[in-house]
């Protein structure tokens, strides 16, 4: 069973775009898992029917026990956050400021703060459009993200490959280059960059592939909407040869790509010429570097 | 001399954990004492912030001169890593701990 983990660096790159083709065109070969949990999209393409919910817990928030509470007032004194205010003559927290740092339980003479960890999303087992599975997850508004829902996600995702013997697992990864990333990443059998010939697009594949090769994680690399700058694809391809990442495909610009969005369609779906070819091809190309 | 492994169970024959902030298991092989023991981490699962550094700590504690991994520690585990002066071996992650052993003595892994 091996382990695909499409990334991007900089986002906007068309790396969902790609993956939720990657995964129509896998079929049941593959378990599917959305790991962009701040951002999840996947499911906007892929139509999927939720099989299972479990909630997702992390972060903690304070609250006051009104019967313990005498009025004090020292959690008022040390918040940072200006989150406990009296309300109604009763200190309370108000619970989009805090920000669980626990200070005010701490100091509290009456011990009648708790810290409570907080359902701050939810994670699915889903059956796609194409019959295939999806593992993804929704954050709630201002939770924060980490390498723990990450983790969950992937890792559901690789328990039901293997129970189902599955070829692959197809990883859309977080973006960016911190936890969420290192969580994404860790494990994979393949990395597939996509990445786009802008300025910040090849700087942010720079930075993304050093974390990468410091893995170790064979890779290759997916330059889309190449035709919109000649000279930066050209700058990006001796960059690839320079790292030997294989250079698996050049998609150029095309609003088919739009177009197929908007009816929750892949490109694969939509379209019936060249642009379906690249990615079959790509598809190909990928399952013989694994 | 003691030797770490990120692990998926208590075993030689356990599935080697190609992650090590989130690993499962921390096993340290004694060779000195012939002897193999075990940490179960699992409960780093619900850790959202640190694990890397916590995990760390744990190595630190078990006190092992070599960790041999998958791809190797995250940024924020690394920094703590080096601190302590833990030699580290990657390229193990598809391996048992007994062929990840095997593979070490026999340098077909990466020293970073």
């Amino acid at each position: 069973m091996k382990e695909i983990v499409v990334i991007s660096g900089k986002g906007g790159t068309g790396k969902t775009s790609f993956t939720a083709s990657l995964a129509v065109l896998a079929g049941n070969e593959a378990i599917v898992a959305d790991c962009d949990v701040d951002e999840a999209d996947m499911h906007l393409l892929m139509q999927p029917v939720v099989q299972k919910t479990e909630n997702f817990y992390s972060g903690v928030i304070a609250e006051i026990d009104q019967f313990i509470c005498s009025n004090g007032g020292t959690c008022v004194e040390v918040c940072r956050f200006d989150a406990i205010h009296e309300i109604d003559e009763q200190h309370t927290v108000t619970k989009l400021d805090c920000e669980g740092c626990g200070y005010c339980a701490r100091v509290c003479p009456n011990h009648a703060i708790k810290m409570v960890e907080q359902n701050v999303g939810d994670w699915y087992i889903s059956k796609t459009k194409v019959n295939n599975i999806l593992v993804h997850a929704k954050l709630g508004i201002g939770a924060e993200n980490s390498g723990k829902l990450v983790a969950k996600v992937k890792n559901e995702a690789k328990i039901l490959a293997e129970e189902s013997h599955k070829d692959f697992v197809i990883v859309d990864g977080s973006p960016g280059i911190g936890c969420p990333v290192v969580s994404s990443l860790s494990g994979a059998n393949f990395v597939v960059l996509v990445t786009e010939p802008s300025v910040s697009g090849f700087h942010d594949l720079k930075r993304v592939y050093e974390l990468v090769k410091k893995f170790k994680i064979k890779a290759g690399c997916i330059i889309n909407k190449s035709d919109i700058n000649q000279e930066v694809t050209e700058e990006i391809i001796q960059f690839l040869k320079s790292e030997s990442i294989d250079h698996i495909a050049n998609i150029p610009y095309d609003e088919n790509f739009t177009k197929a969005m908007t009816y929750g369609q892949t490109i694969v779906e939509y379209d019936k010429g060249e642009l379906k070819d690249l990615v079959v091809n790509s598809w190909q190309k990928i399952k013989e570097l694994v | 001399m003691k030797i770490a492994f990120t692990a998926k169970g208590a075993e030689w024959n356990s599935e080697m954990d190609p992650r090590f902030g989130r690993t499962e298991y921390i096993l340290v092989y004694d060779d000195e004492k012939d002897e193999l023991t075990s940490f179960d981490n699992r409960d780093i699962e619900n850790e959202a912030h640190g694990a890397g550094p916590k995990t760390s700590q744990k190595l630190f504690e078990m006190g092992p001169q070599v960790l041999i991994t998958g791809n190797g520690p995250g940024g924020n585990a690394a920094t703590v890593l080096e601190k302590a002066g833990i030699k580290i071996f990657i390229g193990a992650g598809q391996m048992t701990v007994k062929g990840a052993f095997d593979a070490y003595k026999n340098n077909n892994l990466n020293e970073i």
